[in-house]
């Protein structure tokens, strides 16, 4: 009993101590960053290490690094010897553009890191390929003048801006230089801005030109931005510029930092050193610029405020047309001014022409606006064919180096223009223009007319018609006979005419004597032999038993002929019938 | 009685036009309000339908040059034998088909009922069989334009399948003549000059011979 309340004391004793030490492994934390200087386009891994309970980091948000979490792992690091449980987050860093980047500490009580991001074509320290160039040499330089170090020697502004005299509209390049010092300045924390509220300003240049120099026995990276100002009245004005950094800073006294250095241990060393990133923003000296206003005096009616130096020159697409087709007129204009205010409405009007508004496009040569090409464009018709010229254009401007007024004006254009399609004579003959040649004229009101444009062969109704007309010819071809079958068969119509009209009289001699030559000469037609050889016999062997009634009709007919033979009516009938029966057997 | 049924029903939907009626003339007109108006797609379009019916009219063939020729639209020349074939009118081709028909028919009838007559069914057989061979040729060539069609949209999109979203395979040019191979819903498969194929909106496109009840 007495041991367990010992032990329960010790407990209760020694679990402020645990909490202490579980509070500090919980804040407990570091990351690195490798590497820390890398090419845009590749990306770079942030190792954050914890050996608290910390299960998850956020992601910072910094403009121009793209954070993505690749993993979090358990195991174990080394710190001075010992083996200590840890959680590993790997992120995955991702730079938009070039610069330096300050990255905040993830964990509670981590420090920020520094990431240098170089462009592609930047040579890369930190590749181990034998066949680098080696890097330049950093060149030895100087600060400008009138230009001193700010943040403790860290880093300077400078903005350099043409010393003369300037007019109101101007555009005036500015530059504007920042240098830091190379592992102090840790950041450049955004754009650097220009100060001043009687300018006008142009966007700075995306990407700003970097170099190495040393200066002052301090190396230095100077980050140079381009861009254009433009004076909006005259005066005396001072200008400036800023940029805000972030610079390492010891914040302790000489004393603590002897303290420090005792330190035993590296990471008690880092914690304890007083060293700490501070943003601040720091500013160049004012610049006191001249503006001068533009003369009144000689100043051309079409003056739209362009002062510069400029070049002019136009051409027409395409150089051929028909009257009624469009064509375009350009007006370029280049060289180097305030590309804002150069202005033209090209021609409001031109005899001979329809004219349309003109649109106009800028194209920059170089990063600021400053300088480049300004195009305008205007559709124009041409009302009537023939050869057209089409006037030259003028541009007028301020020259501030010859300090006056100039025109610039374009050589007058000639331009072939066609009959159109619309050129012709309509149904009433007039002319509808004035042009000989196009299209031929219309023809009178039609008077032939058809249903449906197929022709007749494709429709079904008219191929009706000559398949009708075949099968009508096709059936009169199998209809009709050869002409000597028709004259046998008109020979034996007369035949059983002649019978008939015996028959009629009671004539029995002529009768059978008609018949006895008829079927003689229809059966030699039909065997193919002369009357003469048609005998008894071979009426049996051809006819069979018809053969022995034609037998009797050749007897009754001998017996007619040579005595007087009668016949009665049923018997003419009788006989007809028969002779009927073997004439029609030739057809068969 | 059937064949006589037939042939009177055929005169008939021959005779009655169950559309508004077709002219070459009427058609050329038009044809030169549409290339006055700048359109040459319709002006080329009207101006191949007026060939069709009069293919030997040469103000339709002046004219349907020079519209081809300010569209900047070529076409391939055709042979001799082509233009000789196609510059008969194709509604006498018909007809002296159908009285090639009757000539042929008639001789073999007449051949038959007098052999002796050699040389008169002889004869008219042999005008028959000449002129349903010039017929004949005549359809042969005519045929291709039955599937023939004008592009009316300039910049028309061919496309690679028959649906709107489909990518595209090639712009045709308003004027071009298209042949038409094969149809699916709204669109037509068709073949340019260049032998290219490709889908195209049946409303940017209008056939050269219409089909019966189709659009004019």
């Amino acid at each position: 009993m007495r041991w367990s309340k010992i032990f329960i004391a010790s407990l209760c004793l020694l679990a402020p101590v645990e909490y202490a030490m579980a509070q500090t492994l919980d804040e407990l934390a570091f990351e690195t960053i490798e590497p820390s200087r890398i090419k845009l386009g590749e990306s770079a891994i942030l190792r954050v290490t914890s050996f608290g309970r910390i299960k998850d980091v956020a992601l910072p948000t910094i403009p121009g690094l793209i954070f993505e979490t690749m993993g979090r792992s358990q195991g174990f690091d080394f710190i001075n010897g010992s083996t200590l449980p840890a959680t590993f987050f790997l992120i995955r860093i991702t730079p938009q553009f070039a610069g330096m980047f300050s990255i905040p500490g993830l964990a509670p009580n981590s420090r920020s890191i520094g990431l240098e991001v170089v462009k592609g074509d930047e040579p890369n320290p930190y590749t181990w390929r034998s066949q680098q160039p080696a890097p330049a040499p950093v060149v030895t330089a100087s600060l400008p003048k009138g230009v001193q170090l700010q943040a403790g020697g860290a880093a300077f502004v400078h903005l350099a801006i043409p010393a003369r005299p300037v007019y109101v509209g101007e555009s005036v390049p500015v530059q504007i230089e920042v240098g830091l010092r190379a592992g102090i300045v840790t950041s450049v924390n955004g754009l650097p801005t220009l100060k001043g509220s009687d300018f006008t300003f142009n966007n700075l240049s995306k990407q700003p030109e970097r170099r190495e120099e040393t200066i002052e026995g301090g190396a230095f990276v100077l980050l140079t931005w381009h861009s254009a100002l433009a004076a909006v009245k005259p005066g005396e004005f001072a200008l400036s510029a800023q940029a805000p950094l972030t610079v390492k800073m010891s914040t302790l006294s000489a004393a603590d930092r002897a303290v420090a250095s005792r330190l035993a241990f590296p990471l008690l060393q880092s914690m304890y050193s007083g060293i700490a990133p501070r943003e601040m923003t720091i500013e160049s000296s004012p610049f006191q610029l001249k503006v001068l206003p533009l003369p009144t005096e000689g100043q051309p009616d079409n003056f739209s405020g362009a002062v510069g130096e400029f070049r002019v020159s136009s051409d027409v697409s395409p150089a051929n047309v028909a009257a009624g087709e469009p064509l375009t007129l350009r007006l370029h204009i280049s060289g180097a001014g305030n590309f804002d205010r150069v202005d033209s409405t090209m021609f409001d009007h031109l005899d001979h022409w329809k004219t349309y508004p003109a649109k106009s496009t800028f194209t920059p040569s170089d990063a600021v606006g400053n300088e480049g090409e300004k195009v305008f464009e205007q559709p124009l018709i041409a009302a009537q064919p023939g050869e057209r010229s089409i006037p030259g254009l003028e541009f007028s401007y301020f020259n501030p180096n010859t300090r006056q007024y100039e025109r610039a004006q374009t050589p007058a254009i000639k331009v072939i223009v066609a009959a159109s399609l619309a050129s012709g004579v309509s149904l009433d003959g007039a002319v509808v223009t004035g042009a000989t040649r196009g299209l031929r004229p219309d023809h009178r009101i039609p008077q032939n007319q058809v249903s449906e444009l197929r022709p007749l062969y494709f429709r079904v109704p008219f191929l009706i018609i000559p398949t009708t007309l075949a099968l009508l010819l096709a059936g009169s071809w199998f209809a009709v006979r050869p002409r000597a079958a028709r004259a046998t068969s008109k020979a034996g119509e007369r035949v059983l005419a002649k019978l008939d009209a015996a028959a009629r009289t009671g004539d029995s001699s002529s009768f059978f004597e008609v018949a006895r030559e008829a079927l003689l000469h229809n059966f030699a037609i039909r065997w193919q032999m002369p009357v003469d050889q048609i005998t008894v016999a071979e009426l049996k062997a051809r006819l069979g038993t018809s053969g022995e009634a034609v037998e009797r009709l050749f007897a009754i007919a001998d017996e007619a002929k040579y005595s007087d033979y009668h016949s009665g009516r049923t018997d003419f009938q009788h006989w007809l019938s028969l002779i009927r029966g073997q004439l029609a057997g030739d057809r068969e | 009685m059937l064949i006589a049924a037939l042939a009177l029903w055929a005169g008939q939907a021959i005779a009655q036009p169950s559309q508004p009626p077709y002219s070459a003339d009427g058609l050329y007109n038009l044809a030169n309000t549409y290339a006055r108006a700048g359109k040459p797609g319709l002006a080329v379009l009207n101006y191949e339908r007026a060939a069709v019916l009069a293919p030997d009219d040469p103000d339709i063939k002046a004219n349907l040059a020079y519209v081809r020729a300010s569209a900047h639209v070529l076409v391939k020349p055709r042979n001799r034998f082509v233009r000789l074939g196609e510059a008969t009118n194709p509604t006498t081709a018909a007809w002296l088909g159908l009285l090639g028909v009757a000539l042929v028919g008639i001789g073999l009838v007449v051949r038959r009922i007098a052999p002796r007559l050699l040389w008169i069914p002889g004869g008219g057989f042999l005008l028959g069989v000449v002129l349903i061979a010039l017929t004949a040729s005549n359809a042969m060539l005519l045929w291709p334009r039955m599937h023939e069609a004008i592009v009316l949209i300039d910049q028309t999109p061919a496309r690679v399948s028959p649906v709107p979203m489909a990518d595209t395979a090639f712009l045709l040019r308003e004027a071009e003549s298209v042949t038409m191979t094969a149809e699916h819903e709204d669109f037509m498969l068709i073949r340019n000059g260049s032998g290219l194929s490709g889908w195209v909106s049946r409303a940017n496109l209008g056939a050269v011979v219409p089909p019966v009840g189709g659009e004019r």
